[in-house]
């Protein structure tokens, strides 16, 4: 049976190659089926990314190949059928390989007679690749469709990555927040009860911005955590700052008093608590001229910090005490102004940190805010008719830059929210800073025709909603138009900077921005 | 020449090449007086090889009787003919009890054999007996023997019956019941002959001389052809071919032709099963190969079938005849 065998062999070749490209052409209809399934479902389902679903649909249209071509192996006696039906040898292979065990004279001549007709048959003649058409439209069609698909405008699956961006972005702002938190707790100078205040509203405000249903409620949670801790800052702080500045620069012109002077003016108040109690103790040692001379220093520096009455009272009944030679009494006094003057750095301590956090969480929230203003954009136009116009007041928080202090906090009214830039306005050169500012919006006005939300906290009553939109997809009711508010926010602005004593520089400097911010 | 069952010899075994030769020289023995109608006498060889009864059909005078009679002088068999005619009795063929006298004057019963006590027996339009007579054939056909009275007589062996039929002067016929149909090994339709072939018909039978026919093979050639033919290997594939051909023609089967559901009342017996696979072994040996083929199957489809189905009124009505009802069938499944 060699030339059987031989001929079979050669035949079996034949077989499973052309096989082999029909289910590769198969393999290749089931993945582009699949990729054209995937695509579809991915815009109503939308997931991402989409490359592992489309590998899965290659690795598919792989197995499809392999198992059909495993499946479609051709069996010894297939094979013998096929040769016999592409040759026309007239069942002779067939017939030979099926009784090759048996007996019988005719099946002995038979076999010799399928050996004589393979030995000159040709098994180029075997051919069973036919174009599998059907499979190969399929493919063309489903891989166009996919590819067409592909190329579509997917609506899902934008919607699918804004929601996980907005997800990482307030994930992002809670941990943030939460970082404010522990830096606040860890701030070892400011008033206990304040830092626990602001350690445990920090750490509420974490949890809402992390369980916050949309980036929106999670820039209002945050905001309305501004005005929260910006409530526990204390507003006469400035001018008690002022008052002690104005005092030490009183002072210091007094020999005996100067350093604790200096340190006032600097608005070093630990320093100038220190000189303080050395100068009550060594008052003793002063002539009485030097306690005259004190005395009247003391005087002075009651009258400069008359903005705070409590320190302006007690630096007058040291100088009371002094000019009367009453040096227990003075020496009381001036430990009790160097009391007040700790109070005062523990004061400034804790409303550093408040300001700290307040404009951490202003830096938090750009993040969650880019979200919300993307989200809104993406709904398209036409929300800004009918958005609720909340009128709010916001406190811009701001970094001043206070004259003859490194770093001052200014702190500026402003409205809307938003990264507030103060510029603190020098004093009158004795070492005090003024913090005036304006605030600014964090955010920048849109290009023409774009409309831009900012967070507003509207107070009950005045917000209006227009007929048929409030409810309205993707309308925010913490959110309103930026235009919509601008022209309050600026004339608020202009008002407060003409109503205090701001120089007309730094007046034009506020003109100048919202110029640059009309919408 | 004629042999009882009882006394048949062995008969000695023979090669395919001595299986060609023994079937060439029949076929030129029979080509001497019959012209044209080669199919025809392959056929009908092929039918007495496989100890099969054929039924012809033709119009009158194309040799049908010349080709049985020259069949039983080349074969060196007994022949009888017997012309079927509306008052033909079964006791006519098969024979019957007489009373006859002995020397010492007895009188007794005594069989006298009809014509059926031979060889190759030609029923010449056997379509125009009754049925009652046409049926006194079926034991003959079938098993071969005789039963007359209370006693049962086997036939000279081999047996053979070639019968013939008219398919016009329909006007007095009986039809063949499907039982007898199913006993004939073929169906062969006689075409009639071409120009060329009139004209040799004219030539050989209107001289002088008459053609010689010389016996070349007896019946136990026959028989020893037959048991070689037996041998003949078929693959599983091609007896499945087989039986879905069969299978092709029941309407009432999966596959079936519209033609066949819409016009075949029945389809082919398990007996044309037989008769395709075995015909199908002779062929392959008549053709030098010595396994049966698709296109054995295929050659001798519409004489085992067309004469195995059965047709319904619908047909009738259309036109439609058995022999489209086969090919349909054929179409169908070559190449499958």
């Amino acid at each position: 049976m060699n030339n059987v065998e031989r001929l079979l062999g050669a035949a079996r070749a034949r077989i499973v190659g052309g096989r082999a490209l029909t289910w590769s052409a198969r393999g290749m209809a089931c993945a582009a089926a699949g990729a054209l399934a995937v695509e579809a479902v991915m815009h109503v389902y939308p997931v991402d990314p989409v490359a592992p679903l489309l590998d899965a649909c290659v690795a598919f249209g792989l197995v499809v190949v392999a198992a059909g071509w495993a499946r479609a192996w051709p069996a010894s006696f297939e094979v013998a059928r096929i040769a016999d039906a592409a040759l026309g040898s007239r069942e002779r292979l067939s017939t030979a390989l099926e009784f090759a065990a048996a007996n019988g004279s005719l099946v002995v001549l038979q076999r010799a007679d399928a050996e004589r007709w393979a030995a000159s048959a040709d098994p180029g003649g075997v051919r069973e690749w036919r174009l599998p058409r059907f499979a190969v439209v399929i493919a063309v069609l489903a891989a166009a469709g996919a590819f067409a698909l592909a190329l579509t405008p997917n609506q899902a699956l934008q919607d699918l990555r804004n929601h996980r961006a907005a997800i990482a972005a307030q994930q992002a702002a809670a941990q943030q927040i939460a970082v404010l938190a522990k830096n606040a707790e860890a701030t070892k100078t400011a008033e206990p009860a304040q830092v626990k205040s602001l350690t445990q509203d920090l750490r509420q405000l974490a949890q809402d911005v992390r369980n916050a249903p949309d980036p929106a409620t999670a820039v209002a949670d945050i905001s309305k955590a501004q005005q929260t801790l910006g409530a526990l800052r204390d507003p006469s702080l400035p001018s008690r700052q002022q008052a002690a500045a104005a005092a030490g620069a009183q002072l210091q012109q007094n020999p005996a008093a100067s350093k604790a002077g200096s340190a006032l003016a600097a608005q070093d108040q630990k320093t100038a608590a220190a000189e303080l109690r050395k100068l009550a103790g060594s008052l003793g040692s002063l002539s009485p001229s030097q306690q005259a001379q004190l005395s009247a220093a003391l005087a002075a520096a009651a009258l400069a910090a008359k903005d705070d009455p409590a320190l302006s009272a007690k630096l007058q009944a040291a100088s009371d005490a002094l000019a009367k030679g009453d040096a227990a009494a003075a020496q009381a006094a001036l430990r009790s102004v160097a009391d007040r003057v700790d109070q005062l750095a523990q004061d400034a301590s804790t409303d550093g940190a408040i300001a700290q956090a307040i404009n951490g969480l202003q830096d938090v929230k750009s993040g969650p805010l880019a979200q919300a203003q993307g989200s809104s954009q993406s709904q398209g136009q036409g929300q800004g008719q009918g958005q609720g116009q909340g009128q709010g007041q916001g406190q811009g928080q701001g970094q001043g830059q206070g004259q003859g202090q490194g770093q001052g906090q200014g702190q500026g009214q402003g409205q809307g929210q938003g990264q507030g830039q103060g510029q603190g306005q020098g004093g009158t050169g004795r070492g005090s800073g003024q913090g005036g500012g304006s605030a600014r919006t964090g955010t920048t006005p849109g290009k023409p025709g774009e409309t831009i939300y900012v967070p507003s906290q509207g107070s009950p009553g005045s917000a209006q909603i227009g007929p048929g939109q409030g409810s309205s997809p993707g309308t925010d009711t913490q959110l309103v138009p930026y235009e919509s508010v601008y022209g309050q926010f600026r004339s608020q602005a202009l008002s407060d900077v003409d109503r205090q004593v701001i120089p007309e520089q730094e007046r034009a400097l506020v003109r100048a921005y919202f110029g640059d911010t009309a919408p | 020449m004629t042999a009882t069952r009882e006394e048949k010899p062995q008969s000695a075994t023979l090669d395919p090449e001595r299986f060609r030769d023994l079937a060439d020289s029949i076929e030129a023995e029979l080509g001497k007086l019959m012209v044209g109608q080669k199919e025809v006498i392959r056929l009908t060889l092929t039918a007495l090889i496989a100890g099969g009864h054929v039924l012809i059909e033709g119009v009158p005078g194309l040799g049908k009787t010349v080709l049985v009679r020259s069949l039983a002088r080349a074969l060196h068999l007994d022949f009888a003919r017997v012309q079927f005619t509306p008052d033909l009795m079964p006791a006519d063929i098969t024979g019957t009890q007489i009373i006859s006298e002995d020397d010492s004057g007895r009188r007794r019963f005594q069989f006298q054999a009809g014509p059926i006590f031979t060889n190759l027996l030609l029923a010449d339009e056997i379509n125009r007996a009754t049925p009652k007579t046409q049926s006194a054939l079926l034991e003959a056909m079938q098993e071969r023997q005789v039963t007359a009275g209370d006693k049962t007589r086997p036939l000279p062996l081999p047996f053979f019956v070639m019968a013939t039929q008219n398919p016009i002067e329909l006007e007095g016929t009986y039809p063949l019941p499907e039982a007898q149909l199913d006993r004939f090994f073929f169906k062969l339709v006689v075409p009639f002959p071409s120009a060329d072939e009139l004209a040799e018909i004219a030539r050989r039978t209107t001289g002088t001389e008459e053609p010689d026919l010389r016996p070349v093979a007896g019946g136990d050639d026959l028989e020893a052809m037959s048991r070689l033919a037996r041998e003949v290997p078929v693959a599983g594939h091609v007896m499945e071919h087989a039986v879905a051909l069969v299978l092709g023609t029941h309407p009432d089967r999966d596959g079936a032709p519209d033609e066949v559901r819409r016009y075949v009342r029945w389809g082919a017996s398990p007996r044309a099963l037989q008769t395709l696979v075995l015909s199908g072994r002779i062929r392959a040996l008549l053709a030098g190969r010595f396994n049966v083929a698709f296109e054995d199957l295929h050659a001798v489809a519409l004489p085992a079938l067309r004469h195995r189905i059965f047709l319904n009124f619908e047909a009738d009505a259309a036109g439609v005849g058995a022999d489209e009802i086969v090919n349909a069938v054929l179409a169908k499944h070559v190449g499958a």
